[in-house]
């Protein structure tokens, strides 16, 4: 455990795309982040659990620098998110971000939601990027709804809206802060199996979330945050195994009931 | 008082809807307009022989309030915008605007446009222009703070779903803020501008020949105020109650989510 160098699995070890060295941040005088470094590789699934108020959503807002963070490097393909805004967009380009509460645009409907970015910021004709929406879409199952706007779909829809919408700059990795805990208990399925149909694809992946089947079923790597701080990393087996970590064997224990 | 919207076929779409009864509202109030000295001619003297002048006096006042109001709304949104800035002397000049011309009669700002202001810079305008410019900037100080409330009224998760796609703070603001904050200032804009058509009567004072110009002179000629004041009210209610019908159906048009 805590080897943030090791590839998730025995194969041959792929390509670094994030590298956070040392991270720490305040809000205030609360240490919410503390000399945090880990690594994320390309196609790699990553499960981030923990209490709330561990830091695991700000850890993960930073990697898009929704969240700044104080002291350390975040370097994410190559570029390093500082307070330089060229970085910074760039960075925000190549990595998509799924929210607790959808924060879809309630005045456009299914489909500019989704056609939005790829027409504004890469410049992508209208009918490319409908033609392109309308495939994603398709691909989270709803190709019923392009038309129709944020309020008439249920909520596990305009999550996969969301999904789609993110998807649609074809980002390098998506990340998701608490992507079904919004959600009512009979749409949660819906949401999860779009996201593991998206990490069989190969897609790379920093999950926020307190679903334990979609850590057990899908993630390549575990990373347990307490009080700011990264306290635990494995692959799921050896994670929901025996662990003999005394904090999380209690986390896990709470999370069952 | 209803609206029209509700004698619409419930069969076609909000849009369908909005859309007939914004032109329908339209057509109205050029209509009203247009012919509303026909029935006026038809009233007992003093009323019968002013008609002409009446309905001449109403077009000035909607043209006043059009064009004053459309001009209060690009104030407005300046402000709104200077106010939310991150320049401070932006911030300072439209806090600064906004105390003074909401902390003023606007009979003083119409007299100082039209008197004061030539004297200050080299500036000629005739009754109706002064009138428009005073109009303007005292309905732009309103329209700021409507504005400006409904962009902070806008969840700050759209910016950052925004911002996170990878849009520039202006095409977040283009695409995403803009629109919604505009929808949540609608109401307050609506009456801002059913207001200015009320003190657009104020105009008089400086010489323009709107309605209630027409009706005073009137009042002062004949010696008959009650049929003289009370087809002057009526012709601003009627007026008014046009603009609302308008305003209701754009409201309803830009309501994508259902909320009345």
């Amino acid at each position: 455990m805590n080897s943030p160098a090791n590839s998730p699995s025995g194969e041959a070890k792929p390509a670094a795309l994030i590298t956070a060295e040392n991270v720490d941040k305040h809000f205030g005088s609360f240490h919410v982040i503390k000399n945090v470094s880990t690594t994320f590789y390309q196609g790699e699934v990553t499960v981030i659990i923990g209490a709330s108020g561990s830091g695991k959503s700000t850890f993960l807002r930073m990697l898009n620098r929704l969240e700044t963070h104080d002291a350390g490097r975040i370097v994410i393909d190559g570029i390093e998110l500082n307070s330089d805004m060229k970085h910074i967009d760039a960075v925000r380009r190549e990595v998509g971000m799924v929210f607790q509460s959808f924060n879809l645009f309630p005045h456009l409907t299914v489909l500019d939601n989704v056609s939005l970015a790829p027409r504004r910021v890469r410049k992508t004709p209208k009918i490319e990027a409908e033609a392109a929406a309308r495939a994603l879409l398709a691909k989270v199952g709803l190709s019923d709804h392009v038309n129709k706007y944020p309020h008439q779909i249920s909520g596990g829809q305009q999550q996969r809206v969301a999904i789609a919408r993110a998807l649609a700059m074809q980002p390098k990795v998506m990340l998701f802060d608490e992507p079904t805990s919004a959600l009512d208990p009979e749409m949660i399925k819906e949401v999860l199996d779009v996201m593991k149909d998206l990490a069989r694809s190969g897609m790379t992946m920093i999950v926020v979330t307190h679903e334990m089947g979609f850590a057990r079923d899908v993630a390549d790597r575990v990373i347990f945050f307490e009080h700011g701080q990264i306290l635990a990393e494995a692959p799921p087996e050896e994670f929901f195994g025996n662990t003999k970590n005394e904090r999380i064997r209690a986390f896990l224990g709470q999370i069952a009931n | 008082m209803k609206s029209a919207l509700s004698l619409l076929p419930r069969s076609w779409s909000r849009e369908k809807r909005s859309a007939v009864a914004i032109a329908i509202a339209v057509a109205g109030m050029l209509l009203f307009l247009w012919l509303c000295a026909i029935p006026l001619s038809w009233m007992p003297e003093p009323i019968g022989s002013a008609a002409e002048l009446f309905a001449r006096g109403a077009r000035l006042t909607v043209e006043l309030t059009v064009v004053s109001g459309l001009i209060g709304i690009l104030i407005g949104f300046l402000m709104a915008l200077a106010k939310l800035s991150r320049i401070w002397p932006l911030r300072w000049f439209a806090q600064f605007y906004i105390w003074v011309l909401r902390g003023t009669p606007l009979i003083v700002q119409l007299y100082f446009v039209c008197f004061a202001l030539p004297d200050i810079i080299p500036l000629q305008l005739s009754d109706f222009n002064s009138a428009i410019l005073a109009l303007a900037l005292n309905v732009g100080a309103y329209n700021a703070e409507a504005i400006r409330a409904g962009i902070l009224a806008v969840h700050k998760g759209q910016t950052e779903a925004a911002r996170s796609l990878g849009l520039s703070p202006f095409q977040t603001f283009a695409a995403v803020i803009f629109p919604q904050s505009f929808r949540v200032a609608l109401p307050a804009l609506v009456n801002n501008f059913v207001s200015l058509l009320k003190d657009s009567s104020l105009a008089s004072v400086i010489g323009v020949v709107e309605l209630m110009t027409i009706g005073s002179r009137l009042r002062a000629e004949t010696y008959e105020p009650v049929p003289v004041l009370t087809t002057a009210a009526i012709l601003y209610l009627a007026l008014t109650t046009i603009m609302t019908q308008v305003s209701n159906a754009i409201e309803r048009q830009l309501d994508v989510q259902n909320h009345q």
